[in-house]
C-alpha cells in the first residue's frame, strides 16, 4: 500500500524516509569532505555533489512534508508516557525544520557567495539574494550550526528508534522498516 | 656631377616628404578612454560561464582607416586590476597557478600588423605577453569612428593552457574550462 494507515507507514513515505536518511548521510559527509579539502578540482566537485544533493534534499522534504500532510500519521503506541510524546514530537518537528533549514541557507549562503551553480552540472540554480560577503560568512556559520544539531537529532533518533525496538519492544522502529507492517 | 647629385637628393627628399604627408593624412593615433572602455574575459567553471573584467588598461592604436598602410596596436592590461566578481574566486586568481599576480603583474599585446579585412572589419596580428608567454594572437576587431572619437570592439578565443593560467591539477579543463573568450569594447580619443 502506497498510503499510510492509523498504524501503519505506507511505501512512498518509507521511501522518502529511507531514500533520505541515506541521501542526509551522505551529504554530511560530502559538506565536511568539501569544506576540508584542499584547494583543487576535486574540492570544487565535491561542493557541487553538496549543492546539488542539498537541492534534491529540498525536494525530497518538500514531497515528504506534503504527504504527511495528505496522510494519517500512525500513532505512537499508547502506553508511551507523555514526555517521551512531547520528546517524540519536538524531536520529529526539529528534523523537518533542519531538513527545510539546511538546504535553504546552504542556497542563500551560495547566492550570497555569488557562485554559480549547475544542479548536477545541469540545472542552472538562480541566486536567492546579491552578493554579499559578509552576509555569506554568517549564513555559512548558520549552516554548519544547523548541520552540527542536525547530527545531534540524529543520534537521538537513532537512540530513540532502537529504544523503541529493543527496550519497549514496540513497533515503531519495525514498521518503518521496508516490506513490514505492524 | 654635383648637380645630378644634388637633383637625386632633391627627388629623394621630396618623395620622402610626400610619403610622410600622404601616411600622416591617413593613419591617425589613438588611445583608450579608460571611462567608456570594457576589457573583459569569460571563463567557464563547472560548467557555469564565469566573466571578469581587467579595470586597467591602456590601448594605444596607430590606424589607417582606409586600410591602405598597416597600423599598429599596443596594449598594456594591468592583470592585478582583475576581477571576477566573486571574492573567493577574486582570492585564488592572484596565486601562483593561475594569474601569478607577484611574478606577472602586467600583460602586453604589441601588432606592428593592423590590416582592414573589409568594411569596418580590421585585424591586428601580433604577439600577446601573458604570465611570461609570448604566443602569437589575432586580435579582430571592428572599427567605427565619429567626429573625435572611436570605438574598437570585438572578441576573441584564448587557451589558458598556452599561458599556463591554470597549472598542475587544474590543466585539465573538466572544471576549468581551456576556452577563455576576450571581449573588449574600447573607447578610443585622438592622441596628440
Amino acid at each position: 500500500m502506497l498510503r499510510n494507515t492509523a498504524t501503519n507507514w505506507g511505501s512512498v513515505a518509507k521511501a522518502l524516509h529511507w531514500s533520505m536518511a541515506v541521501l542526509i548521510l551522505a551529504q554530511l559527509v560530502l559538506g565536511v569532505l568539501a569544506v576540508g579539502w584542499r584547494m583543487s578540482p576535486t574540492k570544487l566537485d565535491l561542493f557541487v555533489w553538496h549543492k546539488s544533493l542539498g537541492m534534491l534534499l529540498l525536494v525530497a522534504v518538500l514531497l515528504r512534508i506534503t504527504w504527511r500532510w495528505v496522510n494519517p500519521t500512525p500513532a505512537l503506541p499508547p502506553e508511551l508516557p507523555a514526555w517521551e510524546r512531547a520528546a517524540a514530537r519536538i524531536g520529529h518537528a526539529l528534523l523537518y525544520v533542519l531538513m527545510l533549514v539546511l538546504p535553504l541557507t546552504g542556497w542563500l549562503l551560495n547566492s550570497a557567495a555569488a557562485i554559480p551553480l549547475r544542479v548536477f552540472w545541469l540545472v542552472p540554480l538562480p541566486p536567492l539574494i546579491a552578493p554579499d560577503e559578509a552576509l555569506g560568512d554568517t549564513l555559512a556559520r548558520v549552516h554548519d550550526a544547523a548541520a552540527l544539531l542536525l547530527v545531534v537529532l540524529l543520534v537521538l533518533h537513532v537512540a530513540a528508534a532502537l529504544r523503541h525496538h529493543w527496550v519497549r519492544r514496540n513497533v515503531v522502529l519495525s514498521r518503518m522498516l521496508p516490506g513490514r507492517h505492524a | 656631377m654635383n648637380a645630378r647629385f644634388a637633383r637625386a637628393g632633391f627627388v629623394a627628399l621630396f618623395a620622402a616628404a610626400g610619403l610622410c604627408a600622404a601616411g600622416a593624412a591617413r593613419a591617425a593615433d589613438w588611445r583608450s578612454d579608460a571611462a567608456g572602455s570594457s576589457l573583459g574575459f569569460v571563463a567557464t567553471f563547472e560548467g557555469n560561464a564565469v566573466a571578469g573584467t581587467f579595470r586597467q588598461f591602456d590601448v594605444r592604436l596607430r590606424l589607417d582607416a582606409s586600410g591602405a598602410a598597416p597600423g599598429s596596436l599596443d596594449v598594456l592590461v594591468t592583470v592585478t586590476s582583475a576581477d571576477m566578481k566573486i571574492a573567493d574566486v577574486n582570492r585564488e586568481i592572484r596565486g601562483k597557478p593561475w594569474f601569478d599576480y607577484a611574478g606577472f603583474p602586467a600583460a602586453e599585446f604589441h601588432s606592428t600588423d593592423v590590416h582592414r579585412v573589409q568594411g569596418d572589419a580590421f585585424v591586428a596580428r601580433g604577439t600577446l605577453l601573458l604570465k611570461g608567454v609570448r604566443q602569437p594572437v589575432e586580435v579582430p576587431f571592428t572599427w567605427n569612428e565619429s567626429g573625435n572619437g572611436a570605438t574598437l570592439q570585438g572578441e576573441l578565443t584564448l587557451q589558458r593552457g598556452a599561458f599556463g593560467i591554470g597549472t598542475g591539477e587544474w590543466a585539465a579543463a573538466d572544471v576549468i574550462g581551456a576556452d577563455v573568450k576576450v571581449r573588449y569594447a574600447v573607447r578610443l580619443v585622438r592622441a596628440g
